[in-house]
């Protein structure tokens, strides 16, 4: 399966502060990868890195074949990376259908931007039932179908989802779980940050779980669902190496 | 003349000059909505734009109020004077982004908008040492074509300015709401960091606000000169304070807002001119300034509450 | 003139700074007595008059940061008080009721056929204080309803309050004489000499003001005040959350900065013998602004140096550039360059001016540095210490029995539909150590800010030693003994290390404004107290804060930083500290210094509640661990409990087979 996207020696500091510590990842296409590990440990960093808004001090990023580490935003967008962010920040006075064509930004409208809207609807029903409501009113959950309704408008063969169960309740987050394997299923690779470690490992194939801006452990998905050094690490164990 | 007469002619004085202080409160307010900076050179690239008009239409031949056209030959002067104005004033505020504000755009404190203080004075100061103070006769190729209504009086002029803003004012409506830049502005000014996710470059939007914007005040600048024949280095500090006050008092960073504020004040102006006194105008609008900005800050359409927390 | 850059080196840092005071002293009084040209006597005497205004402005903007733009009101005010009471303007009928004014030379009779008249005579001397009490108070009526508002709307206000009173003044005419402006003002009079009009006595009076508000600018910088003033340029939150009262501090700048405008005002006029409205309009605030910019925002001397130099500018060399360029012109052939008249064009350098030291330079020509006595060597010598902090004598009111605890009941928060915080109940006895944990977004530090002041609680009641916080402003909060640290670490970023542990302080020491100018002995006691008391809590952290005490903070390690802000909250010797995660950022070995230092103030008495979310840290420290999951309280107990605890386990690891079983130590 090749590889769609490799961080290699990934060193990220903010100011002094030492926030990615030699990180290697690696997402074949196709695969559902998830980012384990507790507050602060440099998840959200990981996403930020890889969508330009935080440029490394070291190392590279790799996106089928080409390093993006030094790229635009809107570069790597146009390259087929799309966000879905945390805590979805869709725009809030726009309405859902604005929101949508904004995901779809970088592309020329034309045909597919059509077929690309019957895609979001198909996955998403209620989000069609809304075109026209103010984003900001939906409620959370409504609110996340858009966002990855979104992400999917830019065409993207990655997605970066950062936190996507994140204030949602229970019911919703089995729907979105179940809506990204959906998704996977079609075609599109998936990289998720995700604080929920047992929701994300059910779907996962892979996963790399970070503690302080260090892989502390990696592995297929269905390793790390029996690896009791899990809990450890989101717990906050010291580790005094 | 009776009172309701009087009435109705400071309304149409008062929505004229509404027209133009709306011009250039939306010109203010898309910029600040964006960049949450106060601009106050915006005011005098209004007048600088005033200028540039008198200069074209100079340079088409007509001076002062002398030469009269009508029909096609008036609506194709009054179109190439508009553009030229529109596209020039533009680039001013385009240059002015880029050399002034672009490198402070990191910059945390008051350090911005001190500088667009002193791009007004330079601007302000250009034009008084180069052609003077005193105030320029406006040229106008206008016929002086009126209806009267009761002892009011409507002017072709006054018919033209709404015809204009009205036309200027859709466009940005339509601009805004409609066009895939005009998304982008609004989505930048929601949240800049979720646009640049989506691959909009935010710098781009920062140039068309600007060039939209000073494009606008322009265009109230040419409209200024027509209204009233004339035009002089001062009009954009007495003008800016009011299109200033209607950009808060409709709420700043809200395009309609400013269209309304623009209207209630330009009223405002023309209705206290004729029932208290001119001299006293000025202090009603600048009460009204500081009474919206510590009792509604959000402006009458406005969102945001500019406390602190 | 190497011997003297050499000699001059050789001069230690302070006293250099008072040889160049009194250079500059001696060669101002000189001044007149070597060069004895009115005009430019007179011009002096202008230039230190704006050097008062800049001074004022300094206050309100450099220390403050409170963006003023309609500065030249104060100017106005003071200048037209003086104007009204000297001049012929007003003059009311002659009752009875006056005769005392006239027993105290206040007042004049003068005698009409229609009536006698009052001519008000008030001394130029009595006016200078009165004004600049005058002043100061429409500063506080100015800034009480306005100072709350965000910096960019505060300037618009202020450039409206600017343009109002010029205003105002020109309609007031019955008073103010409009337009035409007032004449016929009193010039001073010293020992029954009139000034009259020569330069000369106008040009000493000024100086002896400059000298008066150098001196007053310094004492205050310097000071409590000034360190209030400078926190709440830094970061306004924090400094509330370390006891700063905004408002008050605020306004006492605005007052402050007025009053200076007002007595200038007074002097000014006097000194022309008239006064006119457009003496005093936006233009004027400009040119005080950017005479502050110029010389560099919060830099006492370097405000005075840019006033001079504009003026400088205005008076002498652009009639000389003016002069050259002729001479260029006919030189070149070029006869336009014969109309360039530089004297006219002031206010485009004025606004290039801006321009540039805003994009280039924005620290001014004399950046303001704090003014700090060196730690002696004994002071920066300090071992490093293991198994956490000594005990301190001055920590030691930090016990059991001094209160009662620590109490939220009920607390809930929403903002907008989310509901962040749902009937949260915390109790956190006297002396001990608890520990909140939790997944990201569970609400820890919401909590933080809602105990603190900083968020209002929608629902429920807090009670710290049985009395209630609710609806008290941080600054009040602090004063009760509940002292914080934030997540994100807002320390003062362009002050000193030691000047941020010192405004910790705030809240415990009293000096206000005129003790601050006069410096009587309990404040000097006070501020050497002070002092010691900072040094020691910054010792606490071994060698790795003393020695950079009078580094500014923005240059330490994220680590010190950190430490650096406990240290700021300790200072405040508090009842109780918040710590919301202290160890962030840190590596495992200065995670357990930490750590161990937390355990040993705890065992000095000192009551703690920290967010932590590294367990084994919770473990070592923590009597008693409250985790919070979506905003609710989902366990409670002590860290061994806690850590077994299934929904605990769930909340960090989603439901599931990972929660299933124990976590071993």
């Amino acid at each position: 399966m090749p590889e769609l996207l490799q961080f290699r020696d990934v060193n990220t500091y903010y100011g002094d502060l030492h926030v990615l510590k030699d990180v290697n990842y690696t997402i074949g296409e196709g695969e559902i990868v998830s980012l384990l590990g507790g507050n602060a440990c440099g998840k959200s960093t990981t996403m930020k890195t890889i969508m330009g808004v935080v440029r490394p001090t070291s190392g590279s990023v790799i996106f089928d074949g080409v390093p993006i580490e030094k790229m635009s935003t809107a570069e790597r967008v146009k390259r087929g990376i799309a966000p879905v962010l945390e805590a979805r920040r869709l725009f809030p006075r726009m309405t859902v259908f604005e929101n949508l064509e904004m995901g779809a930004y970088t592309r020329k409208r034309g045909p597919e931007f059509a077929d690309d809207l019957d895609r979001v609807y198909a996955l998403f029903p209620r989000v069609k039932e809304r075109l026209n409501q103010i984003s900001g009113t939906l409620s959370g959950g409504e609110q996340q179908m858009v966002a990855i309704g979104r992400a999917l408008m830019a065409r993207p063969r990655l997605i970066c989802m950062d936190e996507p169960s994140m204030g949602l309740s229970p019911l919703f987050v089995e729907q979105v779980f179940d809506i990204i394997q959906e998704i996977n299923r079609q075609g599109t690779t998936i990289f998720m940050v995700e604080q929920n470690a047992n929701m994300a490992l059910s779907i996962a194939h892979r996963a790399y779980v970070l503690q302080t801006g260090k892989v502390v452990l990696s592995g297929s998905a269905k390793d790390l669902r029996r690896d009791p050094a899990i809990r450890e690490a989101y717990l906050g164990e010291l580790q005094v190496t | 003349m009776s009172f309701s007469d009087l009435l109705l002619q400071q309304t149409i004085n008062g929505l004229s000059l509404g027209a133009m202080y709306a011009l250039l409160a939306l010109g203010f307010t898309l910029v600040y909505g964006i960049l949450e900076l106060i601009n106050f050179a915006h005011f005098n690239v209004f007048m600088v734009g005033s200028f540039i008009g008198m200069w074209t239409l100079q340079l088409m031949g007509i001076n002062g109020q002398s030469i009269v056209m009508t029909g096609l030959p008036l609506i194709g002067t009054m179109l190439i004077a508009l553009i030229v104005t529109m596209v020039l004033s533009g680039a001013l505020g385009v240059l002015i982004e880029r050399v002034s504000l672009r490198p402070l755009r990191d910059v945390k404190g008051p350090a911005a908008m001190i500088t667009t203080i002193g791009v007004s004075y330079v601007l302000f100061n250009i034009i008084l040492l180069t052609v003077g103070a005193d105030s320029k006769n406006y040229p106008n190729p206008l016929p002086p074509v009126q209806w009267d209504i009761g002892d009011a009086v409507l002017r072709l002029r006054e018919v033209l300015i709404w015809v204009i803003a009205v036309l200027l004012m859709l466009g940005l409506h339509f601009f805004v709401q409609r066009s895939k830049m005009g998304k982008a502005m609004r989505a930048t000014a929601q949240d800049p960091e979720a646009a640049r996710m989506m691959g909009v470059e935010v710098d781009r939007v920062i140039v068309i606000a600007f060039f939209l914007g000073s494009a606008l005040a322009g265009a109230g600048g040419l409209i200024f000169g027509l209204y009233y024949n004339f035009t002089s280095f001062i009009i954009g500090f007495t003008a800016g304070l009011r299109a200033f006050t209607a950009a808060v008092l409709g709420g700043i960073g809200n395009v309609p807002g400013a269209m309304l504020g623009g209207v209630i004040i330009g009223l405002i102006e023309a209705m206290g001119g004729q029932f208290i006194a001119t001299a006293w105008t000025d202090v009603i609008i600048f009460s009204i300034l500081v009474l919206v900005l510590v009792f509604r800050p959000a402006g009458l359409l406005g969102r945001v509450a500019p406390n602190k927390s | 003139m190497r011997m003297i850059t050499k000699l001059f080196a050789r001069i230690p840092m302070a006293r250099r700074q008072h040889l160049l005071t009194l250079l500059a002293g001696v060669a101002a009084i000189a001044f007149p007595l070597l060069h004895d040209n009115d005009a430019d006597i007179d011009s002096a005497a202008n230039a230190a008059a704006y050097a008062t205004l800049a001074l004022g402005l300094n206050i309100v903007v450099g220390f403050a940061g409170l963006l003023d733009l309609g500065y030249a009101a104060f100017f106005a005010i003071g200048a037209y008080a003086y104007g009204i009471l000297t001049s012929f303007q007003v003059m009311p009928h002659w009752s009875g009721f006056w005769e005392p004014f006239a027993w105290l030379e206040l007042v004049r009779r003068i005698p009409q056929p229609g009536g006698d008249l009052v001519h008000f005579t008030v001394s130029f001397w009595i006016m200078l204080p009165v004004s600049a009490l005058i002043a100061a108070a429409f500063g506080v009526l100015f800034g009480a309803p306005t100072l709350r508002l965000r910096g960019d709307y505060l300037a618009i206000v202020t450039l409206g309050f600017g343009e109002i009173v010029p205003i105002v003044v020109r309609n007031v005419d019955s008073v103010t004489n409009g337009a035409a402006g007032l004449n016929g003002i009193q010039a001073p009079r010293l020992f029954g000499h009139s000034f009259g009009v020569a330069a000369l006595p106008y040009y000493y009076v000024a100086i002896g003001l400059v000298a008066l508000l150098v001196f007053v600018s310094i004492r205050l910088r310097d000071s409590r005040i000034g360190r209030a003033w400078m926190a709440i340029r830094e970061d306004e939150i924090a400094a509330a959350a370390m006891g700063v009262d905004r408002t008050r501090t605020k306004l006492l700048a605005f007052a402050i900065g007025a009053g200076f405008a007002g007595a200038t005002g007074t002097f000014y006029v006097a000194k022309l013998q008239t006064a006119t409205p457009e003496m005093f309009g936006f233009p004027v605030s400009v040119m005080i602004l950017v005479m502050v910019v110029l010389g560099g925002m919060g830099s006492v001397w370097g405000v005075v140096l840019g006033a001079v130099s504009l003026q400088l500018l205005q008076s002498w060399f652009l009639e000389d550039i003016s002069g050259w360029i002729h001479d260029l012109g006919t030189l070149i052939g070029q006869p336009w360059m014969l109309k360039i008249d530089l004297t006219e064009s002031i206010e485009l350098i004025f606004g290039l001016i801006l321009v540039f030291m805003m994009l280039y330079r924005r620290d001014g020509l004399i950046p303001a540095t704090r003014k700090q006595s060196a730690l002696s060597f004994e002071e920066q010598h300090a071992e490093v210490r293991r198994g956490g902090f000594p005990a301190l004598t001055g920590l030691g009111n930090f016990t059991h029995s001094d209160h009662t605890g620590l109490e939220v009941r009920d607390i809930t928060v929403r903002f907008g539909g989310l509901v962040a915080l749902n009937k949260v109940n915390l109790a956190v006895p006297a002396g001990d150590v608890v520990a909140v944990i939790g997944p990201n977004g569970s609400g820890k530090s919401t909590l933080f800010n809602v105990i603190t002041g900083l968020t209002a609680a929608d629902g429920g009641t807090i009670r710290f030693d049985t009395q209630s916080l609710l609806g008290l402003p941080p600054h009040q909060i602090l004063r009760r003994g509940v002292a914080r640290t934030f997540q994100n670490i807002r320390l003062f970023t362009n002050l000193s290390v030691l000047d941020n542990v010192l405004i910790g302080q705030h809240a415990r020491l009293k000096t206000g404004p005129i003790a601050a100018v006069f410096r009587p002995p309990s404040t000097r006691r006070e501020e050497a107290a002070a002092r010691v008391w900072a040094t020691e809590i910054l010792s606490l952290f071994g060698n790795r804060l003393l020695p950079r005490a009078t580094q500014t903070v923005s240059h330490l390690s994220y680590a010190n930083r950190r430490r650096v802000e406990i240290a700021r909250a300790l200072a405040s010797r508090p009842k109780i500290l918040l710590l919301d995660e202290p160890t962030a950022g840190m590596n495992p070995a200065e995670t357990l210094e930490l750590a161990e230092q937390i355990k040993s103030l705890h065992s000095l008495g000192l009551t703690i509640l920290l967010i932590e979310h590294k367990l084994d840290v919770v473990t070592r420290l923590a009597d008693k661990v409250v985790v919070l999951d979506h905003g609710e309280k989902i366990a409670e107990g002590t860290p061994d409990e806690v850590r077994r605890n299934d929904a605990v386990l769930q909340a960090y690891l989603g439901r599931g087979t990972l929660a299933e079983g124990m976590v071993d130590a």
